[in-house]
């Protein structure tokens, strides 16, 4: 009798515990998956995320006139997995806690969420890139950053990247190591280092083998790969 | 007497038909009307076990070749008018099943869907949300705008 005296009390103080949602706003935790959202300004094109996608909810398109490409997540095809968020290598590609997605058969098409990323012309060899996204290279270059000429090195494609950076180091009489980060990702790490000195050398020495988009979307796939690995 | 006509009627009833899902959204449903913690019936809803009796049909699943018929035939036994709720991505675009070879979804090449919740699967206050769409719907089509 007194035990039941208690949880009445109890419940009496507690108040019911029921959701109030819809006539009150609910309880939603911080780190809920919601809608997914994208950051145009840090992604680098890498459609990783398209490929990673367990409910195929991502489309990325270049356009035709290489002015840059469309990326779009469906929300209607969006698992909530966060897969997209997981391997995304600029943390472009994140979720919010969002969780409002009834809605009217009207606007099931345009349930979705666009965004158009344009391209630059590299510095160097005036190929169509991505730009590289600052935290992205604050990232690669952690060690050089006092000896580098970031604003510029952004807006160059890898193999321009490559060469000024050699280029400034031996100007700056320093070790040429700088091009370490950036030819991690380019493959032939080995070879890229007395090219780069080369390259130094011979001021006249410009890039010879100009970047060009590749179809699908992917542009700048050597930069995100150096990190991600 | 108007006036209890107007009571009278804001009270759907809630019907379920799984095409095809995989439960997780089936749970969803079951969370949001069977305990009290969500609690649907708060704003007249029910769930009734013959679909004679349903107002709102809530569908679930991408619609798989093998239920397709059955779902038709359940979903015209509903009387008009009648609010279709897609709930999950399975039903609205086919989901993580989109163009499997048993696939016959989405579900809105058959039937006229009226409210989509996506979500794999949306959690019971999304499919709170859902509802209350389709309610408005419902009164709208009744004439009887609140
Ligand atoms: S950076 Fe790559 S993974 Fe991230 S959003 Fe852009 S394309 Fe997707
Ligand atoms: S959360 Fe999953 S399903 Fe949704 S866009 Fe990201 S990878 Fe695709
Ligand atoms: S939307 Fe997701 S949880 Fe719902 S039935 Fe489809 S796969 Fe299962």
């Amino acid at each position: 009798m007194l035990g039941f005296l208690k949880i009445l009390a109890r419940n009496v103080a507690q108040g019911p515990s029921t959701d109030p949602f819809p006539f009150a706003e609910t309880h939603t935790p911080r780190r809920f998956r919601g809608k997914v959202t994208m950051d145009p300004a840090k992604c680098v094109g890498c459609a990783i995320c398209r490929h990673v996608c367990a409910g195929g909810a991502i489309r990325i398109e270049p356009r035709e006139d290489r002015s840059g490409y469309d990326f779009t997540v469906w929300h209607n095809t969006c698992a909530l997995c966060g897969l997209c968020r997981h391997y995304c290598p600029t943390g472009a590609i994140t979720m919010t806690n969002d969780w409002h997605n009834a809605h009217l058969q009207e606007r099931k098409y345009d349930w979705a969420e666009h965004h158009f990323v344009p391209y630059l012309r590299c510095t160097g060899c005036e190929a169509h890139i991505r730009m590289l996204p600052p935290d992205l290279a604050t990232r690669v270059y952690a060690n050089h950053a006092h000896d580098l000429d970031f604003p510029a090195l952004l807006r160059m494609c890898p193999k321009c990247r490559q060469v000024a950076a050699a280029t400034r180091a031996a100007a700056l009489n320093a070790p040429a190591d700088v091009d370490d980060a950036a030819s991690a990702g380019s493959g032939n790490g080995n070879g890229s280092r007395p090219a780069a000195k080369a390259a130094a050398a011979n001021e006249e020495t410009t890039p010879a083998t100009p970047h060009t988009v590749k179809d699908g979307g992917r542009t700048d796939a050597d930069t995100p790969r150096a990190t991600a690995g | 007497m108007n006036f209890l006509k107007k009571l009278s009627v804001r009270s759907p009833w809630l019907y379920r038909i799984n095409a095809g899902s995989c439960n997780g959204c089936d749970v969803e449903l079951a969370t949001t009307a069977c305990i009290p913690r969500y609690d649907v019936e708060r704003l007249g809803c029910k769930y009734c076990g013959s679909p004679r009796h349903a107002d709102i049909v809530l569908i679930t699943g991408p619609l798989t070749a093998r239920v397709k018929d059955k779902v038709l035939r359940v979903w015209d036994e509903i009387p008009e008018p009648k609010v279709t709720v897609a709930v999950g991505i399975c039903p609205v675009s086919g989901g993580v099943f989109r163009d499997g070879y048993s696939i016959e979804g989405p579900i809105d090449r058959y039937i006229p869907v009226d409210v989509n919740v996506p979500g794999c699967p949306p959690r019971p206050q999304a499919i709170i949300e859902g509802v209350i769409k389709a309610r408005d719907v419902w009164m709208a089509r009744l004439g009887l705008q609140e």
